[in-house]
């Protein structure tokens, strides 16, 4: 295959241009979630005391076995008592399932899509527009044909080395790029990453679910019952051969 | 002094940040530095500067150097007027003047304003334990772990202010649940059978030895553990109260401790004519 010569112009005003942009357009969003997002959420204290009782119950599950019986019966006690146990007693309410009924997490809704999502449909949506079909740069080695809807967005040249990158998938490729450049401009716990809001997401899932204390704690009262003790004391001798000499 | 001598600023904002991220508290040399090199660069740091007079003021208040911490917090205030975390390194600077009234003011507004906030309630338990109210700081720091159950520390210091007390049972439990979450420290098992064999009696001299031997398992070189090990080991040998086959088992592990220890001894100095004489008198009647 020939090799492929770009044009001085594609640099100076497709390559460089979209790094510029990128780079500005999340100091930028540092800048402006600060200024929204401002103050910091404050924890229920019910919450933490929920998670905390969770977590508890859970090391008394895993590490129950380096306790005597009554002081692991005494802890299971505390716990799944059908009169004063903690699972059992403490009633929580489910929270809202709608976030819809909470002004205030639909004003955080709000908030996080305004810095995070809307200004990458934007930003994306315009660098597509404005810079589409270019071959911008070519990755130094390389690489399968799997590559290619990955790293040629937008230019569907079937002849085309993996290795060359459109300039949609060099936007993208930035936006992901970028962060520790961010953390060395902004300090750390900079709001411009991207892929932090994306962890951020992902895990979003999980801590929605055990929001619900109710089932969380039903879950938690149950493997408790079950759990059968056995303490790894007793044959911590023979296991040792102290006795042995 | 040999410290701080020929230090340049950006050098001494890194050992300070190095000890702050560390959690080293070095109190005396944090103050030095910053009277010697940091003072007069800190409009140099950016905003790593409010973290760090956040610590130099808690390093002050260590040294009972009133002035530099006040100084310190002044500007902190200046800069965030509203902030909570200013407001208790306030009630520091007033706990080390032993204004505690005015301190636990500023705490309960605090707690209100925010109630999971875990180092305002931490820092009344503290005023209490100033005050030499044991029983008390006792009561708020149960009432404490029931809302953060696991927050390690705090058993912690249950733990040391029941042994305090004298309540070896209640001390015991705390060290249950600091082992529940770290059942590898044998620091914890070693710990937790000092206080069983404090409290004496076969039942919990049968457990202080299984503990001594978990730590001794996880770090074969706790000599502390060894040696406890062997007084409980005697102890429950000599006891009226242990069957005969329990007293065969005990002296089976007094030989066998005495065996490590020497064994330790050995490699550590070359030789164990000291420690057969210690080991004589070494018997608790």
């Amino acid at each position: 295959m020939a090799e492929l010569l770009l044009d001085a112009n594609i640099r100076g005003w497709v390559f460089l241009p979209i790094v510029v942009i990128t780079f500005l357009v999340g100091v930028l969003r540092h800048y402006v979630s600060l200024l929204i997002g401002g103050s910091q959420k404050k924890a229920n204290i019910e919450q933490v005391q929920d998670s905390q009782a969770l977590l508890r119950a859970r090391l008394l599950r895993e590490n129950g076995k380096y306790l005597t019986r009554s002081a692991f019966q005494m802890r299971r006690y505390y716990f799944n008592d059908e009169e004063v146990g903690y699972f059992l007693t403490q009633k929580r309410t489910a929270p809202a399932s709608n976030p819809m009924t909470d002004p205030s997490m639909m004003m955080d809704m709000l908030k996080g899509n305004l810095t995070n999502v809307l200004p990458m449909i934007v930003i994306g949506g315009w660098i597509n527009w404005m810079f589409s079909g270019f071959v911008t740069t070519k990755v130094p080695f390389p690489l399968t044909l799997r590559f290619k809807p990955m790293l040629q967005r937008g230019i569907e040249l079937v002849s085309l080395d993996p290795a060359w990158v459109s300039s949609a998938s060099w936007y993208f490729l930035n936006v992901f790029g970028l962060r520790s450049i961010y953390a060395l401009v902004l300090g750390e716990n900079n709001a411009a990453d991207q892929s932090r809001q994306f962890q951020d997401q992902m895990s979003g899932a999980a801590v929605q679910m055990s929001v619900d204390p109710k089932a969380a704690f039903k879950a938690e009262w149950e493997a408790l019952e079950l759990y059968q003790h056995q303490s790894v004391l007793s044959n911590i001798e023979s296991e040792m051969d102290v006795l042995e000499g | 002094m040999e410290l701080t001598k020929n230090l340049s600023w950006s050098k001494a904002r890194d050992i300070l940040k190095d000890w702050r991220e560390n959690n080293q508290r070095r109190s005396v040399e944090v103050v030095e530095i910053w009277e010697t090199v940091l003072a007069s660069k800190i409009h140099k740091l950016g905003d790593d500067r409010f973290v760090l007079l956040e610590q130099v003021s808690i390093a002050a208040l260590d040294c009972n150097r009133i002035d530099v911490a006040a100084s310190c917090i002044h500007t902190l205030i200046k800069e965030f007027p509203n902030s909570l975390r200013v407001r208790s390194l306030i009630v520091m600077k007033l706990e080390a003047q032993e204004r505690y009234d005015e301190a636990l003011d500023h705490l309960d507004t605090i707690i209100k304003l925010d109630e999971s906030n875990t180092t305002a309630r931490k820092r009344k338990i503290c005023i209490l334990k100033a005050k030499n109210k044991i029983p008390e700081a006792i009561k708020e720091l149960t009432e404490y772990l029931k809302k953060f159950m696991t927050d390690q520390e705090t058993w912690q210091e249950l733990c040391d202010l029941y042994l305090a007390e004298g309540d070896y049972s209640k001390a015991a439990f705390c060290m249950e649940e600091l082992f529940l979450h770290h059942p590898h420290n044998h620091l914890l098992h070693q710990r937790y059978a000092d206080i069983l064999y404090t409290m004496g009696g076969p039942e919990q001299l049968e457990l202080a030895t299984s503990h001594y031997l978990m730590a001794i398992n996880l770090n074969a070189k706790n000599i502390r553990a060894l040696y406890g090990l062997l007084l409980t080991s005697q102890q429950l040998q000599n006891s009226a109260k242990t069957t005969s086959n329990k007293k065969k088992e005990a002296s089976k592990r007094v030989v066998w401790v005495s065996k490590r220890l020497k064994q330790l001894y050995q490699e550590a100095t070359g030789n164990t004519e000291s420690l057969n004489e210690l080991m004589g008198s070494l018997q608790v009647s």
